[in-house]
């Protein structure tokens, strides 16, 4: 401690402070401040847009409401199967594109960068696009498809059938670059050794493959399908724009009910409830991935 | 085939094989993004052809729908007109109709610029002061304070949008373009934290501890000797936190109408007489879309390194 008493300046201790104070005051203002205050309304029946209205305390009949609600039941179940179907593509797809993409080929630092692309784009304005892609009488998926195998006209939007798949599909195309670029990092980190050894045992490559390569690229994959859960849990801007949570509510994820009902009903103090229901589920359901994950990654 | 050759060095049959896969994929995944470019390109009915036209007449007129306000005249006012000044009045005459303005899309473009550039200076360098402490100092609760940090990202964008608005609402920095650069500062932090903690990682100690030795202040050793070294993780950093103020869209149309309002909101909003207007819608994703790919390929090694490091460093 001495010794550094003889720099000119600010100690540690306060440069320390002041470098992490903002960021911490703003994440509370703008981060916690407004959670808290959710939770405090989410015990109310507050409306946000009655301004003189003084909000009532209603202790949890807003939970109770929610969770004995059909419809609310209806919109986690296609929250879950979007969640299901997009998280199995983007894991089968982006693992098999980053084991073909290791093979470090020529050109492969180019394709890999277009491949990524999809992921950079605006989740609207993708949205807006594939509308188009996905038009019954123009759209060109519409006309692909037909050229393969004639279906007819076919509306992947307007049919509650198709709808849920035609968002599964457009999420699959953003995102499986994700899984692919953190497969890959995994596949660089395995040590050259491993494989070496292998050899010396004389391991045919598909046990090199299954004890080796898959084991070691496994928490990889497994972190990234954490971070596309998260998100896709949340999903807004890309659904909302191609389907709005049509066709009646076969599109409609949790997330788009909770903006309905928060800013088109204004029923804040319960949508507050369902906004924090959510919350617990994405932290319940998250912690207990981790916990698994790290299970597997002792192994 | 020879069963002795391993990962490491793959035959060059297998490895033409995996490049045509890959070739194959790549082709296809970036078919709706150049189909939505050629669509900018065509005139309206072109676009709305079937069989879709791959080769087409080349257009502006998406463009010109793009940036201004027309309304339809009939014929003899059109007749009663002076000849058209310039050649996109002439194409919009010829579909009878007259330019009554510019449109708001580069209103909402430029701020899509303002709030962007804004917030992601804003972040980056808060996110740069906390992750040198994070990296160089002791700091109690370290772990519990960055897991903090982190975890601000789960929560939804719509979960606390209805508070904000209302403290928004209160301070009066609803639809501001203040009011946007601090929420998307706020978002970006998180992840300019951790990202920059790993890249001050790798700066050695003594790099500034020498500076400091040499009369250096703790604040000055920072910014002259620490700073230029991180240039290239705050360039990975930065161009993350502007993609996403660029692409964001559930605060941007929750949050804001008319003053702030970004491109993403605007650009579902093009609509022509009897439905969408495609070429238009085009051109906006066309004109949107370009300085993020641009930005991609330019800074593709950043950028690839950065998406991957969460996973590389654990």
């Amino acid at each position: 401690m001495s010794e550094k008493k003889k720099f000119k300046g600010l100690s540690d201790k306060a440069v320390g402070w002041l470098f992490i104070g903002p960021t911490v005051l703003l994440l509370l203002a703008i981060n916690i401040y407004p959670l808290v205050y959710a939770i405090k309304m989410s015990f109310t029946n507050f409306y946000a847009n009655k301004i003189g209205r003084v909000p009532e305390f209603v202790g949890l009949k807003n939970y109770i409401k929610i969770l004995n609600k059909e419809a609310i039941w209806e919109k986690m179940q296609v929250t879950a199967s979007f969640m299901f179907w997009t998280l199995l593509l983007q894991a089968i797809i982006g693992l098999g594109l980053a084991l073909l993409l290791n093979r470090k080929f020529k050109g492969n630092e180019l394709l890999t960068t277009l491949i990524v692309l999809p992921m950079m784009l605006s989740p609207a304005v993708v949205g807006v696009f594939w509308t188009y892609l996905y038009n019954p009488q123009v759209g060109l998926f519409n006309y692909v498809v037909n050229f393969f195998y004639d279906f007819g006209s076919f509306d992947m939007i307007g049919s509650s059938i198709l709808a849920p798949w035609s968002i599964v599909i457009v999420d699959t195309w953003m995102w499986t670059p994700f899984t692919m670029l953190i497969c890959l990092a995994g596949l660089r980190s395995v040590p050259n050794y491993l494989y070496e050894a292998a050899e010396v045992d004389r391991a045919s490559k598909w046990q090199q493959f299954i004890y080796i390569t898959l084991p070691s690229v496994l928490p990889f994959l497994l972190l990234a399908l954490l971070f596309r859960g998260i998100e896709n849990f949340k999903m807004f801007d890309m659904v909302v724009e191609l389907t709005s949570g049509g066709p009646g509510s076969a599109t409609e994820l949790a997330s788009i009910n909770l903006k309905r009902e928060a800013f088109e009903k204004w029923k804040t103090g319960y949508s507050s409830a369902f906004a924090v229901i959510l919350f617990v589920t994405i932290f319940g359901f998250g912690n207990v991935y981790v916990k698994v994950m790290n299970k597997i990654k002792e192994r | 085939m020879d069963t002795s050759r391993s990962y490491l060095e793959p035959s060059s049959f297998s490895k033409k094989i995996a490049a045509t896969i890959i070739i194959v994929y790549t082709v296809i995944t970036l078919i709706p993004i150049s189909w939505m470019v050629m669509t900018s390109f065509k005139n309206v009915n072109s676009a709305i052809s079937y069989p879709p036209e791959v080769l087409f007449e080349p257009s502006l007129e998406g463009y010109v729908n793009l940036l201004t306000n027309r309304s339809r005249q009939s014929p003899e006012y059109l007749d009663s007109l002076p000849p058209p000044e310039n050649w996109y009045e002439e194409l919009v005459r010829s579909r009878e109709m007259v330019i009554t303005g510019p449109s708001k899309f580069l209103g909402r473009y430029s701020n899509s610029m303002i709030i962007g550039f804004g917030s992601t200076f804003a972040s980056v360098f808060l996110g740069a002061l906390a992750a040198y402490a994070f990296s160089r100092f002791r700091v109690p609760l370290k772990d519990d304070l960055l897991f903090f940090i982190l975890s601000t990202r789960m929560f939804p964008p719509i979960a606390v949008a209805v508070p904000i608005f209302i403290m928004y609402r209160k301070l009066g920095l609803g639809d501001t373009h203040l009011g946007m650069i601090i929420l998307y500062t706020v978002v970006n932090l998180s992840l300019a934290v951790w990202l920059l903690k790993g890249f001050m990682d790798e700066i050695p100690k003594e790099y500034e501890e020498a500076a400091m030795i040499d009369g250096y202040s703790r604040l000055q050793a920072f910014f002259k000797v620490v700073l230029p070294q991180a240039m290239t993780g705050i360039a990975a950093t930065a161009i993350f936190c502007m993609i996403f103020s660029w692409n964001e869209y559930a605060f941007a149309v929750l949050l804001t109408q008319f003053n702030a309002q970004t491109a993403p909101p605007f650009i579902p909003t093009i609509i022509g007489e009897g439905g969408l207007d495609w070429p238009a819608i085009g051109a906006g994703t066309t004109l949107f879309l370009l300085p993020v790919m641009i930005f991609t390929i330019i800074l593709r090694k950043h950028l690839l390194r950065g998406i991957t490091f969460g996973a590389v460093r654990k």
